[in-house]
């Protein structure tokens, strides 16, 4: 009788290999769920700190949390401070313990109290290395708390490692050095993919209420038009590709919705857009926290130019199209008749909201 | 009322050559610095920036006249001038881009050490320092103007836009992502970073070039004398990424293989147009994406 040289086999809690006369389907290992990183006698902690964006942290932030994570050993604790609320769970970042600072959103300019919190916080917890995501919330705060104490840091780190971190120099070298104790970590350092969760385990802050000092004062944010915020910068749009027959009713969608116009390649070569407005890999790269494509099949270079948004809604009549299996909601459909629809839900809604 | 402003510029790095030339960041900051001066004396453009290039060159080599300077404060005549300030080598030839950028002086304080005492030093009875948001050479890592804020105990506020001053106050508009703009006031004394995407023009004039001087501040001794040891290595390669070490069986690796990685959000095929656009309103309310 032949054996299957490929037949499924299980690995046990010991983790010794077993050839078990199973259906295939039933030894799905990688379905199950990670396991919660283990952790003994904890008596070291990392200090995550990171401002949340819409009650959500973005690739950065993550990204820093997995990289204490990572290097984070079996008597270690991952602590992330958030600042602003947060609406999701995230212990697939790894982050063991969580304080959420809901006052200190990044809307709002209090960068003395933002730095007193972490001071106090950091004082009662000492951790051993203390990781923030370089971008211009983070890195800004970061670097207040770096010139205030006198620990030893680094800024835009491109590398890190258990041993050393980098650094790049202006002249493309890599600056090696030895692991400081605040790291300002760079975009796209870490992969985010780990074998284990984190407990994530709310605590509550034990630390005093600071006076924001005479210094500062906000003025309040300024409305810009969505018209005027340039694509890269946009963080809602709505984007037109050859589906999209009434240019008029898209536009009036994308005001109803306050966003941005893009457009894909085949819409601009028509001379429906204006060139700056093509999104893909010979126009622009966006990263907006919602993109919604309508009547984009969705070509690898457009694909390519959305990399980066987090939340992308597709109206399209193909259902096998590329656009599709990117986007994290697809409506199937004539794309003039559900903007129309949209449209009259949208008026709907905010007629609604005037009357409350 | 504002007396004085300066600015502190660095060499920058040529982003293919390498060759030194000044550093953009700086170069914005430099020439808001000028604007705000322009906007303080209410005065014309400065003197050479309408005859310069055309006929007189040799008029304008010879342009001799003391430039008034916020180091010296002429009192009774209400002119101000930026002080623009390096601490590095006064002979470097970069240093003369901030010359053709509009800086009448370029103030060096010649020293490779203890930079922010120098330059706290010279900036301690200073109402506004400008600088950009990072260097292009050396660390790069941006933290200059926070140490030096730290110790001078001045406010900062980064990401500047656009400066106002109003009154002992400065207003700001700061940059922040996602096409969002804030509005800050800042208590002078104060240093401000400007942000990369300030909406400034830069003009090079080399008749400025060539009128402008750069004059060697002395510097600070050096308080510590012995050289501080670090550990840092340079290397020629591409960063690598930070990865979490897996202990998978042979099975899990040929599984994840094989299995296509389940990737698409929801499809939505039946109903009618409204029903459809129904699931997009209740997708972006879901996820907090629309504020109605």
């Amino acid at each position: 009788m032949r054996i299957n040289p490929r037949r499924p086999q299980q690995t046990s809690p010991a983790g010794l290999k077993r050839i078990v006369l199973a259906a295939p389907g039933q030894v799905a290992a990688h379905d199950q769920a990670k396991p919660v990183r283990s952790i003994k006698n904890a008596n070291k902690n990392l200090l995550v700190v990171a401002h949340s964006n819409k009650g959500v942290l973005d690739d950065h932030a993550r990204q820093t949390i997995a990289a204490a994570a990572i290097l984070a050993d079996d008597a270690t604790e991952v602590v992330t401070i958030i600042l602003g609320e947060l609406n999701e769970s995230i212990m697939d970042t790894g982050a063991d313990k969580v304080i959420i600072l809901a006052d200190l959103n990044a809307e709002q300019f209090q960068p003395d109290v933002a730095l007193a919190c972490i001071t106090a916080l950091i004082a009662s917890m000492k951790p051993t290395c203390i990781f923030m995501p370089d971008n211009v919330v983070d890195g800004d705060l970061g670097r207040r708390l770096i010139a205030k104490t006198s620990k030893s840091a680094a800024t835009q780190v491109v590398e890190i490692d258990t041993s050393h971190i980098a650094t790049q120099s202006g002249a493309g070298l890599l600056i090696q050095n030895t692991l400081p104790e605040i790291i300002l970590l760079a975009k796209d350092t870490v992969d985010t993919h780990l074998p284990f969760t984190g407990e994530a385990q709310l605590i509550a802050p034990k630390i005093a209420s600071f006076d924001a000092s005479a210094h500062y004062k906000d003025l309040g944010m300024q409305s810009i038009a969505a018209t005027e915020i340039a694509l890269d910068e946009a963080d809602f749009i709505v984007s037109a590709g050859n589906g999209v027959q009434q240019i008029a009713t898209f536009e009036t969608l994308a005001h109803a919705l306050q966003a941005s116009i893009g457009a894909s390649r085949v819409a601009v070569d028509d001379g429906k857009f204006a060139r700056d407005k093509q999104i893909g890999a010979t126009g622009k790269t966006v990263a907006a926290s919602t993109y919604i494509a309508i009547g984009i099949s969705g070509a690898v270079q457009h694909l390519q130019g959305i990399k980066d948004c987090r939340h992308v809604i597709a109206i399209n009549k193909d259902a096998s199209a590329a656009m599709i299996k990117r986007a994290d909601l697809s409506v199937i459909g004539d794309a003039e008749e559900i903007m129309q629809a949209l449209l009259m839900l949208i008026h709907q809604a905010k007629n609604v909201q005037e009357a409350a | 009322m504002i007396q004085r402003i300066a600015a502190l510029v660095s060499i920058g790095l040529h982003p293919n050559s390498g060759a030194a030339r000044h550093c953009r960041n700086d170069s914005l900051a430099m020439t808001i610095g000028l604007n705000l001066i322009k906007s303080l004396t209410q005065l014309a453009p400065p003197p050479l920036q309408g005859e310069g290039w055309g006929g007189d060159g040799v008029k304008a080599s010879q342009h001799d006249e003391p430039i008034p300077l916020l180091t010296s404060p002429l009192k009774g005549e209400e002119q101000y001038a930026l002080q623009v300030l390096h601490a590095g080598d006064a002979q470097n030839l970069a240093l003369a881009d901030y010359l053709a950028l509009g800086a009448p002086q370029i103030e060096v304080i010649e020293t490779e050490r203890d930079i922010v005492e120098n330059l706290a030093e010279n900036l301690k009875n200073t109402d506004l320092i400008l600088t950009g948001s990072r260097a292009e050479g050396g660390q790069a890592s941006g933290l200059l103007p926070y140490v030096l804020a730290q110790k001078l105990n001045f406010p900062l506020v980064a990401n500047a836009l656009t400066i106002k001053l109003v009154g002992d106050k400065a207003e700001i508009l700061q940059f922040l992502p996602k096409g969002k703009r804030r509005l800050v006031s800042v208590q002078l004394p104060a240093v401000i970073v400007v942000h990369p995407l300030a909406d400034v023009d830069l003009h090079y004039a080399f008749a400025q070039k060539i009128a402008g001087k750069i004059v060697a501040l002395p510097a600070l001794k050096p308080a510590n004398t012995e050289k501080i040891a670090t550990q840092t290595r340079l290397i020629n390669r591409k960063p690598i990424k930070l990865k979490a070490p897996e202990h998978k069986s042979g099975h899990e690796r040929l599984l994840a293989a094989i299995s296509s990685e389940n990737k698409g959000g929801a499809v939505v095929n039946e109903g009618n147009s409204v029903e459809k656009a129904q699931v997009i309103l209740d997708y972006l309310r879901e996820h907090r994406l629309v504020d109605f």
